[in-house]
């Protein structure tokens, strides 16, 4: 056997997912399983222990699909990554999430990661984090009780990506009149190890920057926003410089955590490269 | 626990434990050796089986939770002696070297030729990203995914639909 012995539980409902969330020890939630169920085989070639009972929400009625509800964007934590890849997306800064899923691993992995699981699975590579809080999303989780909370995903990550509720869906506002970039550095282009995602959205009137947000996974932290450069940005103008200017203007220990100096070099291009998109979509009337 | 799975059309009732993966119900239950096993670790694409027309790992998909699911595994692509026109491709344009990822190849380009089956070039890699082939013979591969694309179309159907 590839994984040592386990108890699969399968419930039905969200509720009925929440309770068993909140109730089973040594556990672990499985989602798509491209993370979890493959660090399970590695942890038992090393003899090492992993968790007996799995809380699968494949299952569970309502936790996969995307919808637009008003202004309002629903992705349910079970969908998977080319589920949202091939969903219609509006035109704007929301199709940004298409590029983000399209550089995720290889095809039967996005074909079986989920949206969720990539948020929630407690790992600091993955992808979607940096995006989700550039977007200004809410994530949505339901504890055992059938009380939803909403948090902002900056703040689930400052807490090391963990709650005691299950995650259920994120939100995001469609109607923004924002524009995004994204880009994302693998270790090579053969080997999906990402070495950082940057996702920066604003908000371009005239050439003024306001409401910009930036979201930034270093591969050892979890996703986080850069404030400094936020500040920056918010207080600058498109131009030829900008992306340049803004190097100068980072939180510092984002970016030089254990960092070598390839990563630095391809943080601080991609950066200035993804600024730089922002301003030329402006100046060129871009949607 | 017994799991029911339709595997190739044909329904197993199967007394499964918690941990086994698809893969080694495949291999070790069903004699169904055509799915290969490999890096076991989602990286080279050798265990790629389809699940609702989608190509998915079959060594991180536990088999338990997988239940009531239509599987196709490279077994079930011919009609009796007739190949599957990407079996055939692959055949006809000499596309097997060592031919260890060939069913896992094909898994995928069927699954694409299902959705597509004109793809682009960059269609075609996107597709197969999660295959590799060791001997790097990749270019006949492509070629035999444009020719089975082209003879599906021609035909109006895809064998293993029908």
């Amino acid at each position: 056997m590839l994984l040592n012995p386990l108890t699969l539980h399968l419930p039905k409902t969200p509720l009925e997912a929440a309770r068993l969330y909140k109730e089973l020890e040594d556990s672990k939630v499985l989602a798509g399983g491209t993370f979890l169920l493959n660090s399970m085989k590695l942890l038992k070639t090393k003899g090492t222990k992993t968790a007996r009972n799995i809380l699968s929400l494949a299952h569970v009625d309502g936790l996969k699909g995307v919808s637009f509800q008003g202004d309002t964007l629903t992705i349910k934590a079970m969908t998977r990554i080319n589920e949202l890849f091939e969903s219609p997306l509006p035109d704007g800064h929301l199709k940004i999430l298409h590029a983000v899923c399209r550089n995720i691993s290889t095809n039967p992995i996005r074909n079986m990661a989920t949206v969720g699981g990539n948020l929630t699975c407690r790992y600091t590579w993955t992808e979607m984090g940096a995006v989700m809080i550039a977007l200004d999303a809410k994530m949505h989780f339901l504890g055992p009780d059938g009380k939803e909370e909403i948090m902002a995903p900056e703040d689930f990550f400052k807490n090391a990506a963990r709650s005691e509720k299950l995650f259920t869906h994120v939100t995001i506002k469609t109607g923004q009149a924002a524009r995004t970039a994204y880009r994302r550095v693998k270790k090579t282009i053969h080997v999906d190890i990402p070495l950082l995602a940057i996702c920066v959205k604003t908000e371009i009137k005239g050439k003024k920057w306001y409401n910009t947000r930036v979201g930034i996974n270093n591969g050892v932290a979890f996703a986080q926003r850069d404030p400094i450069l936020e500040e920056f940005l918010n207080n600058s103008s498109s131009s030829a410089n900008l992306g340049e200017e803004a190097l100068e203007h980072l939180t510092k220990t984002i970016y030089d955590t254990r960092s070598t100096d390839y990563k630095q070099h391809m943080f601080r291009i991609s950066l200035k490269s993804a600024i730089e998109e922002l301003c030329h979509s402006r100046e060129s009337g871009n949607p | 626990m017994n799991v029911n799975l339709t595997i190739n059309k044909k329904q197993h009732t199967l007394n499964l434990k918690g941990n086994e993966t698809l893969l080694e119900v495949l291999r070790d239950h069903l004699s169904l050796t055509g799915t290969k096993t490999a890096c076991q670790e989602t990286e080279c694409g050798t265990c790629t089986v389809m699940i609702k027309g989608k190509a998915v790992l079959s060594c991180i998909t536990l088999a338990a939770n997988i239940q009531g699911e239509e599987i196709t595994t490279i077994e079930g692509l011919a009609q009796g002696d007739v190949l599957h026109p990407v079996q055939q491709a692959f055949i006809d344009y000499g596309s097997v070297q060592c031919g260890f990822c060939i069913p896992g190849m094909i898994m995928s380009s069927v699954a694409l030729l299902e959705k597509n089956p004109k793809p682009t070039q960059e269609e075609i890699e996107y597709a197969l990203d999660g295959n590799i082939c060791r001997c790097a013979g990749y270019p006949k591969i492509f070629e035999a995914i444009h020719e089975a694309g082209k003879n599906i179309v021609s035909k109006g159907s895809i064998a293993s639909k029908s």
